[in-house]
C-alpha cells in the first residue's frame, strides 16, 4: 500500500511537470475546445489513479501519456457525438459547447495569423494534423510521434510531409484571400 | 530554401499557439483533485457488491450440498435389515456368522440413520423437519411391530412339551439301539 502510494506520488510529480504539454495536446485531440479538453485530461488522471492506465515503461513517459490522451480524447468524442445524435433523435438539441469558434471574446482576442492557422489545422485530415502537432508544438521525434499515434515511422513520415505540404498550401491560400479582402476593404471600388 | 523558411514559419506559428494554449490551460492540482473526488467512488461500492453476493452465493451451494448429502441414506433405509439388527432373540443369518464375511456397517448405519436425534440434530426447514420425523416415527412403529411378532410365543406352548418330544421331533439313528443292548449283556471274555 505504501509502495503504491510513492508510486502514485512520484507520477503525479511527473504528471504535474508534462501537464501543460499534456493540456496542448489534449486540446488538439478536441480541435481546441477547451472544455472537452479538460474533461479529457480529467478522465485521463482519473483512469491512471484507478490503474486502468498502467505505465509500464514500454516507452517514454511522455509518449505513453500522449496516447493515453489520444485514446480517452477519440472515445469521448464518440460518446458526445451519440449523445448529440441521441438529443437530436429527440428533438431536444443541447446549446453548443464554448468552443473556439463559439467564444467571440476569446476569438477576438486571438491574433488574425494564429486564427487562420488553427482554421488551416482543422482544415486538415486528421492523423496530419497530429503528427505536426506533437512533431511541432511538443518537441517529438517522428519515433516518438509514431508511438504515440500507434503507426510505422514510415507512415508518421508520410503523415509529416503530406501534412506540411497542405498546410503551407492552406496558409498560402488564406494569406492570398486575406489579402484579396483587405485590398477590397482599403479599396472597395477597385474590379478584380 | 523557401521550404525551410516554410517549416519555420509553422514552427513559430506553432509555437505561438504553445504560448497562447498555455495561457488557459487549467492548474494540474484542480485537474487532479477533480479526478481524484470521483475515482474511489463507485468502484468500492461495486466491490463490496461483488464481495457479498459471491459470499451468500458460497453460502447457499454449501447448504445445498450439505442437505444433499445429509437426505440421501435416510431415503435408502431397508426396514428389513434394520428389523434384523435391532431384534433380540433372533438368531444371525448364516453369512453373518462366519467370519470371513465384512462386517455389517450399512444396516447399522442405515439404522443410526432413523434415529430422531440425528435428524433433530441437522439444519432442515420447519416444515420438511416435521415431515421427516413423522415418517421415522412411522418406521420405528413398523419396526417395533415386526419385531414383537416374531419373538411372539403361545402361553399353552408348554403344556404340549413332553419327556419324549426328542424321539418324535428326531430321526432314530442307525446301530444306536444294537450298541445300547451291548452294554446290558455279560462279558463273553471273562
Amino acid at each position: 500500500m505504501k509502495d503504491k502510494q510513492i508510486d502514485i506520488s512520484e507520477l503525479q510529480a511527473e504528471l504535474e511537470k508534462l501537464h501543460v504539454a499534456s493540456f496542448g495536446w489534449a486540446l488538439s485531440c478536441c480541435r481546441h475546445d477547451r472544455a472537452d479538453a479538460e474533461e479529457v485530461l480529467q478522465t485521463v488522471y482519473l483512469k491512471i489513479l484507478e490503474g486502468k492506465a498502467r505505465y509500464r515503461g514500454e516507452s517514454s513517459l511522455k509518449t505513453w501519456l500522449f496516447a493515453v490522451i489520444r485514446k480517452t480524447a477519440i472515445t469521448e468524442q464518440r460518446k458526445r457525438l451519440l449523445r448529440s445524435l441521441k438529443s437530436l433523435a429527440g428533438l431536444n438539441p443541447t446549446p453548443g459547447r464554448n468552443s473556439f469558434a463559439a467564444e467571440p471574446a476569446a476569438a477576438f482576442e486571438r491574433s488574425e495569423a494564429r486564427k487562420q492557422f488553427q482554421i488551416a489545422l482543422e482544415r486538415l485530415p486528421a492523423r496530419q494534423r497530429e503528427v505536426l502537432h506533437l512533431v511541432f508544438y511538443e518537441d517529438l521525434s517522428l519515433r516518438e510521434a509514431a508511438n504515440v499515434l500507434g503507426v510505422s515511422i514510415g507512415s508518421a513520415r508520410q503523415h509529416y510531409e503530406r501534412g506540411k505540404k497542405h498546410l503551407r498550401e492552406s496558409l498560402n491560400r488564406e494569406e492570398l484571400d486575406y489579402g484579396i479582402s483587405w485590398e477590397r476593404k482599403e479599396n472597395p471600388g477597385a474590379v478584380s | 530554401m523557401e521550404s525551410v523558411g516554410n517549416e519555420k514559419k509553422i514552427q513559430a506559428l506553432f509555437r505561438e499557439l504553445k504560448l497562447a494554449d498555455e495561457r488557459v490551460a487549467p492548474e494540474f492540482i484542480k485537474v487532479w483533485n477533480r479526478a481524484q473526488a470521483t475515482s474511489p467512488g463507485s468502484p468500492r461500492v461495486f466491490k463490496i457488491f461483488a464481495v457479498a453476493t459471491a459470499a451468500l452465493l458460497v453460502i447457499t451451494l454449501s447448504a445445498l450440498v450439505l442437505w444433499s448429502r445429509n437426505g440421501q441414506p435416510a431415503d435408502q433405509v431397508d426396514p428389513k435389515v434394520a428389523t434384523e439388527s435391532t431384534t433380540p432373540g433372533s438368531t444371525p443369518a448364516p453369512h453373518q456368522a462366519t467370519p470371513a464375511t465384512p462386517p455389517t456397517t450399512r444396516p447399522l448405519r442405515s439404522v443410526v440413520a432413523q434415529s430422531p436425534a440425528r435428524v433433530e440434530s441437522n439444519q432442515w426447514p420447519p416444515k420438511l423437519a416435521a415431515r421427516r420425523k413423522a415418517d421415522l416415527e412411522a418406521r420405528n412403529a413398523v419396526i417395533r411391530e415386526a419385531v414383537s411378532i416374531s419373538s411372539w410365543q403361545s402361553p399353552t406352548a408348554t403344556l404340549m412339551q413332553s419327556p419324549a418330544d426328542h424321539v418324535l421331533t428326531s430321526l432314530p439313528q442307525l446301530d444306536r439301539s444294537l450298541n445300547e443292548l451291548k452294554t446290558f449283556l455279560p462279558n463273553t471274555q471273562q
